[in-house]
């Protein structure tokens, strides 16, 4: 078998003829300092803004380097079966569960409000249908909205044009959701927030509970559909 | 031993993924499939996934930001 | 000096700090432990989506429309628009985003310029881009706000959004297999 490899590997070589690669690296070092000056620029403006500067660069960073894609992660079990994907999401899930829950429960030791908040939004018709319009949206597009700016980084034209038509569609939501879908069906529509019903610790037994099973889950449907022929 | 070349330049995720799935399932055993991809992902879950059917996998970059894959059917 | 150059990227250090694609265990820790970081710092998860209505508000500005008397945005939201691009901490991190995947992507020597390749890649990007704007505006938030900060907030809606995902992701694989193929 390994005869073969290596004979393929000598075709390869010969079908294309590489030229001789540029490093980008001396690139990279200008772009470094270019986006360091920005930072400074920035820190002109408000103190605030490089701390969002610096988040974004981090944050693009480690998707690129990683290859990570939430998009993969719901798309993969159906089209290759594997959910390597979906299992690292879970993992950021709960260790991030983790760092929030220890920073709010922080606050309510301290007597402050619950910082965050504004992240448990409400459970109706609108969530139920954006999630399916937005997880059909990802896979055709190749990319959710993390994924299509870090492949604008990385030169994908069709990102950047992606990208234009998510900001026309986020106008057109926007306004639909403030004139109908929100007032509609939002208002009564219940916001679940698991510290509420379980208390806190219950909340995080409930949260690993439902991660464990989902990973247990993903781990089993790559066993079945993974490795199927 | 026939020897297939797929060209998945330009394509996105996951595109090239779907087209080796098709390709592979039309060739022999010992058959070896040459993808082109230039995008970054594809060059992670594309081998990911041949590795996990048990074939044969080679990477080789052969330009910046353009790599080969070199998968080989063995059973 | 591009022989240097060439010479560093072929080092195995440095292959394996900047070339070779970290595992995807390794990026969620590190995006957990980011996430978090921005939680403690600026009392709040990541998020992408909200930004990119202001950046459509602030366009139709340009050709005298005025959008912001509509419903959907909250005084906050208003003084973001008024206050403009440059003061919008979010805008600022989504461009840091794009910089930051580039700057990875330089120091792996892999960047190339992608051109479009047919024009169902282009209808492809119209309609995907169309469909998540309009649902994340629905849904709160995309795959990072509404799911990852938004589980991570122990929030129930997150996961409400995760089977969602599931479900469109099921039949945007369907319809990419048929039609964009």
């Amino acid at each position: 078998m390994a005869e073969i490899v290596q004979e393929v590997k000598t075709s390869v070589r010969k079908r294309t003829p590489r030229k001789p690669k540029k490093s980008q690296i001396p690139a990279a070092l200008v772009l470094t300092i270019i986006v360091v000056v920005i930072g400074f620029y920035l820190a002109g403006l408000s103190p605030k803004l490089p701390i969002f500067w610096m988040f974004g660069l981090a944050f693009g960073y480690v998707l690129q380097r990683s290859r990570f894609c939430f998009t993969a992660a719901f798309r993969d079990p159906w089209i290759s079966g594997s959910t390597s994907v979906t299992r690292a999401v879970l993992v950021a899930i709960g260790i991030c569960t983790l760092g929030f829950t220890a920073i709010k429960y922080g606050a309510v030791l301290n007597g402050a409000d619950i910082p965050g908040m504004g992240s448990v939004t409400p459970i109706g018709l609108p969530l139920v249908l954006g999630g399916i319009i937005f997880g059909i949206g990802m896979v055709i597009a190749g990319g959710c909205a993390s994924g299509t700016l870090m492949r604008i980084g990385e030169g994908f034209l069709m990102q950047l044009l992606v990208l234009v038509f998510f900001v026309i569609g986020s106008l057109w939501g926007a306004h639909d959701q403030g004139a109908f879908w929100g007032p509609t069906f939002n208002a009564n529509a219940p916001r679940v927030f698991l510290p509420d019903l379980f208390g806190w610790f219950g909340a995080l037994v409930v949260q690993g509970l439902i991660i464990l099973l989902l990973y247990i889950a993903a781990v089993k449907w790559q066993e079945k559909k993974g490795t199927a022929e | 031993m026939a020897e297939f070349t797929l060209d998945c330049l330009g394509e996105a995720c996951p595109v090239p993924l779907m087209k080796t799935q098709k390709k592979m399932e039309s060739m022999a055993v010992g058959d070896v499939l040459i993808v082109s991809i230039d995008h970054s992902c594809a060059m992670k879950n594309v081998p990911e996934w041949a590795r996990n059917q048990g074939y044969n996998v080679e990477i080789e970059e052969v330009d910046d930001g353009e790599w080969e894959l070199i998968i080989e059917k063995t059973k | 000096m591009q022989e240097f150059f060439i010479k560093l990227g072929k080092a195995e250090t440095y292959q394996k700090l900047f070339k070779e694609p970290l595992t995807y265990v390794a990026g969620a820790m590190l995006l957990a432990v980011l996430n978090i970081a921005h939680f403690a710092v600026l009392n709040g998860g990541w998020g992408v989506t909200s930004p990119f209505v202001s950046w459509g508000a602030w366009v139709v500005k340009l050709f005298g429309v005025d959008v912001s008397g509509w419903n959907y945005f909250s005084e906050s939201a208003r003084k973001t628009l008024a206050n403009g691009f440059l003061m919008d901490g979010g805008s600022i991190r989504n461009v840091g985003i794009i910089f930051g995947a580039l700057l990875a992507t330089l120091y792996a020597s892999q960047f190339k310029i992608k051109k479009i390749k047919s024009g169902r890649q282009v209808v492809a990007a119209i309609l995907g881009g169309l469909m998540m704007g309009y649902g994340a505006r629905m849904a709160s938030g995309c795959n990072i706000g509404a799911l990852f900060t938004g589980t991570a907030s122990l929030s129930f809606s997150g996961w409400i959004f995760a089977l969602c995902l599931l479900i469109g992701a099921y039949f945007g694989s369907k319809l990419l297999a048929k039609y964009f193929m």
